[in-house]
């Protein structure tokens, strides 16, 4: 047994030394540099940067400063964006995955087809968006003009209606991954239990509320985790609609971050922010694991 | 006798490879041109330079929204290019990491061979730490035949350059007058600056301590920018647009005035060439005419080898001989040479150059401070608030003061105060 177990060290061992090299070191490293005032100046030489203890994590914690305003703002972007993109992107996402559940000809094609918008690169996918949304020649402002739900152009790409364009983009963009999760979960479900409801005289939403749903839910539970997560991570919908500052409504942590870490150069700060992002991360993900009991494996 | 010989052919070849590393350099210059265009003239010109002096120059075009980035990585890893370009108010920021080499301008011709504006640029603290290689400034462009049909001159001061608008909107439409560029331009503060300028502002506090530009100049400058779109003389989707887009605005016929700068004639002459236009120097408001003086500057990374620094500056020299100055600003980058002699090409006093000249001799360049990038980009993010808040109907009188009040407290706290 102790053989064994040594061999099983050993075989992961490989993964377990890459995993501290990419992704321990840099972390440590990250969080050692939070604590100091790293700047393009004293980067050649990071050991020479002061040290300023709690400094960033006062500025980024603090809404009275500037940065501190601005985080916080982002948060909140943030936590609108993922609510609507997470909670709407699964409706649609379930829709899709139980027509594509029905036997229809040419079923395959179909399941293929509804991964074009999730396998298109992000660069991509969000530049057409971007077309799509111009207020002067956007065919997203045409088609509402002429259903006559606007009467005039409107500015999608600055002010506050630019947290829906990125809502409505990252929508169209994430819906397929889940629903080809959820289809590959209802597929699990036997077709007995479904026959079984019907006898006993369930209906269509009573077949879905009572077995579906229960069946799905460890893969749901899943899906919705990594949903919060990813949606923590979101940059490149805001980056590529709105560009390097994406002004107060569409301000996401990542770009706050991006910009004063590598476009001002303040390393530390922008390293403090991340640990703070991390950690408000790590708070939503224990919240949400303790709720729901996810388990990976069911 | 033999194992000598191989011995003496093994040192030969180590002292050569040696010496052909020593004589090989990389240079960075950004999208100056277009691509296939600006490549084939820069290989050609490195060949003449290898032939020359036994130098090997590898280029590489980067991005202008790559190059903070890149430089900041060859600065501090040491790799990357030894010789790059860097923009007017770039130069300062890298020179205030250590990075750069110091240079002695007098080795490129002394000062007087260049534009004062441009020469500063490359100064902190009074050191030279760049070359300067080209430098531009803004004026107005026209559709000449759209301000005809419309019966108006092109303006001479800013209330004209309304007036006027007013005129092409009747015969065209809104929107029409002028093209400006939005929240997604970092060209937008040179933009207002201009105006900022002419209306007697100033950025900073004469020693450069201070911001200045919540006077009410600044507010004059930013209620005038806004109310052109406010006014439907620019149209409402310029609040998004990036500079690019206004320009194309302009040069497809959309627009008929836009605030450019000379590297756009070669836009137009591979977009529209038959668009009829003229420009004319940057309206005067209440206290003259003010344009913004940019360029850029040729910069040696300092922890590259003494031979790569001797090597980097050859090459510099190379590309800063009048000749191959000229050459490269009027048949490819459509720049002005920062170099006084390679300007004195007859060709400079022709058309719209002798306009661009002319407007380049009172330009103004932004102080050379290590801060300027983070200072630029805490206008740049409240200008766009002023514009967010126009977009969502909730701009009013005091919404630029109030924005410039908050940028100058930010940039008050940059500056150490």
């Amino acid at each position: 047994m102790k053989k064994y177990r040594s061999l099983a060290y050993l075989f992961i061992l490989p993964a377990v030394v890459a995993m501290i090299f990419v992704h321990i070191v840099p972390m440590a490293w990250g969080i050692m540099i939070s604590f100091r005032d790293l700047n393009v100046f004293n980067i050649r030489d990071w050991t020479t940067a002061p040290f300023v203890g709690l400094d960033n994590y006062k500025k980024g914690f603090n809404p009275v400063t500037t940065i501190g305003q601005r985080f916080w703002q982002s948060v909140y972007n943030n936590l609108v964006f993922g609510f609507f993109t997470i909670s709407i992107g699964f409706v649609i996402a379930m829709g899709v995955a139980l027509l594509l559940n029905q036997p229809f000809y040419g079923r395959t094609f179909v399941r293929g087809l509804i991964l074009i918008p999730y396998i298109t690169p992000d660069v991509v996918v969000y530049n057409f968006w971007r077309f799509i949304f111009q207020a002067r020649i956007g065919i997203f402002n045409e088609m509402l003009l002429k259903l006559g739900i606007i009467q005039e152009r409107v500015i999608w790409l600055v002010g506050s209606n630019t947290i829906w364009t990125a809502i409505i983009a990252a929508i169209w963009k994430g819906w397929p991954f889940g629903a080809l999760i959820l289809l590959a979960g209802l597929q699990t479900i036997p077709t007995e239990l479904y026959e079984a409801a019907k006898i006993d005289g369930a209906n269509w939403w009573q077949r879905f509320r009572y077995v579906t749903i229960p069946f799905l839910q460890p893969v749901i539970k899943t899906l919705m985790i990594m949903n919060i997560l990813w949606n923590f991570h979101a940059y490149n919908q805001f980056r590529v609609l709105f560009g390097d500052d994406p002004g107060r409504y569409a301000e996401v942590p990542s770009t706050l971050i991006m910009r004063e870490a590598f476009n001002f150069f303040r390393y530390g700060l922008g390293s403090a922010l991340s640990v703070i992002l991390m950690l408000i991360m790590l708070a939503i993900t224990l919240i949400y694991l303790s709720l729901f009991k996810v388990r990976v494996v069911e | 006798m033999k194992r000598s010989l191989i011995l003496l052919t093994v040192v030969s070849l180590l002292m050569l490879a040696a010496t052909a590393g020593a004589t090989e350099i990389d240079f960075w210059a950004m999208t100056n041109a277009p691509s296939d265009q600006h490549y084939a003239w820069m290989n050609e010109k490195a060949a003449e330079f290898e032939a020359e002096t036994g130098i090997k120059v590898n280029f590489e075009e980067i991005g202008w929204g790559e190059i903070m980035t890149r430089a900041a990585n060859a600065i501090i890893t040491g790799e990357g290019a030894h010789v790059f370009q860097l923009g007017t108010t770039q130069n300062p920021y890298f020179a205030g990491t250590g990075g750069l080499v110091e240079i002695d301008i007098d080795e490129f011709g002394g000062a007087d061979s260049f534009f004062e504006a441009n020469l500063e640029s490359t100064t902190l603290n009074g050191k030279n730490y760049g070359i300067p290689w080209f430098a531009e400034t803004r004026a107005l462009f026209y559709n000449t035949e759209m301000l005809k049909k419309a019966g108006v001159e092109p303006p001479n001061t800013y209330l004209e350059l309304v007036e006027v608008g007013q005129k092409i909107v009747e015969v065209y439409g809104k929107g029409t007058a002028i093209a400006t560029a939005g929240t997604n331009a970092w060209d937008l503060i040179h933009n207002w600056a201009i105006i900022l300028w002419a209306y007697g502002g100033d950025m900073l506090n004469p020693d450069n301590t201070a911001a200045a530009f919540n006077s009410e100049a600044g507010v004059k400058a930013m209620n005038y920018w806004v109310n052109l779109v406010a006014t439907g003389l620019a149209d409402e989707a310029c609040a998004e647009y990036n500079q690019p887009q206004a320009d194309a605005a302009f040069i497809n016929g959309d627009a008929a005035m836009c605030f450019m700068g000379p590297w756009n004639i070669a836009g137009i002459e591979a977009d529209n060439p038959d668009l009829p236009y003229d420009i004319v120097q940057p309206p005067a408001g209440p206290f003259g005419r003010a344009s913004f003086s940019g360029g850029s500057n040729l910069v040696i990374r300092s922890n590259a080898s003494k031979d790569e620094i001797k090597a980097a500056k050859a090459w510099v020299e190379f590309l800063l001989r009048p000749d191959i100055l000229a050459d490269y600003t009027k048949n490819l980058s459509k720049f002005l040479p920062s170099n006084k002699e390679a300007l004195e090409d007859p060709y400079y006093e022709t058309g719209v150059w002798a306009t661009f000249v002319k407007t380049l001799g009172y330009a103004t360049a932004y102080p050379p401070l290590v801060e300027w990038g983070e200072i630029e980009g805490t206008v740049q993010t409240n200008f766009g608030n002023v514009l967010a808040d126009y977009v969502d109907g909730k701009y009013d009188q005091n919404s630029a003061q109030n924005y410039l009040d908050t940028a100058a407290a930010e940039v008050n706290e940059i500056l150490g105060n």
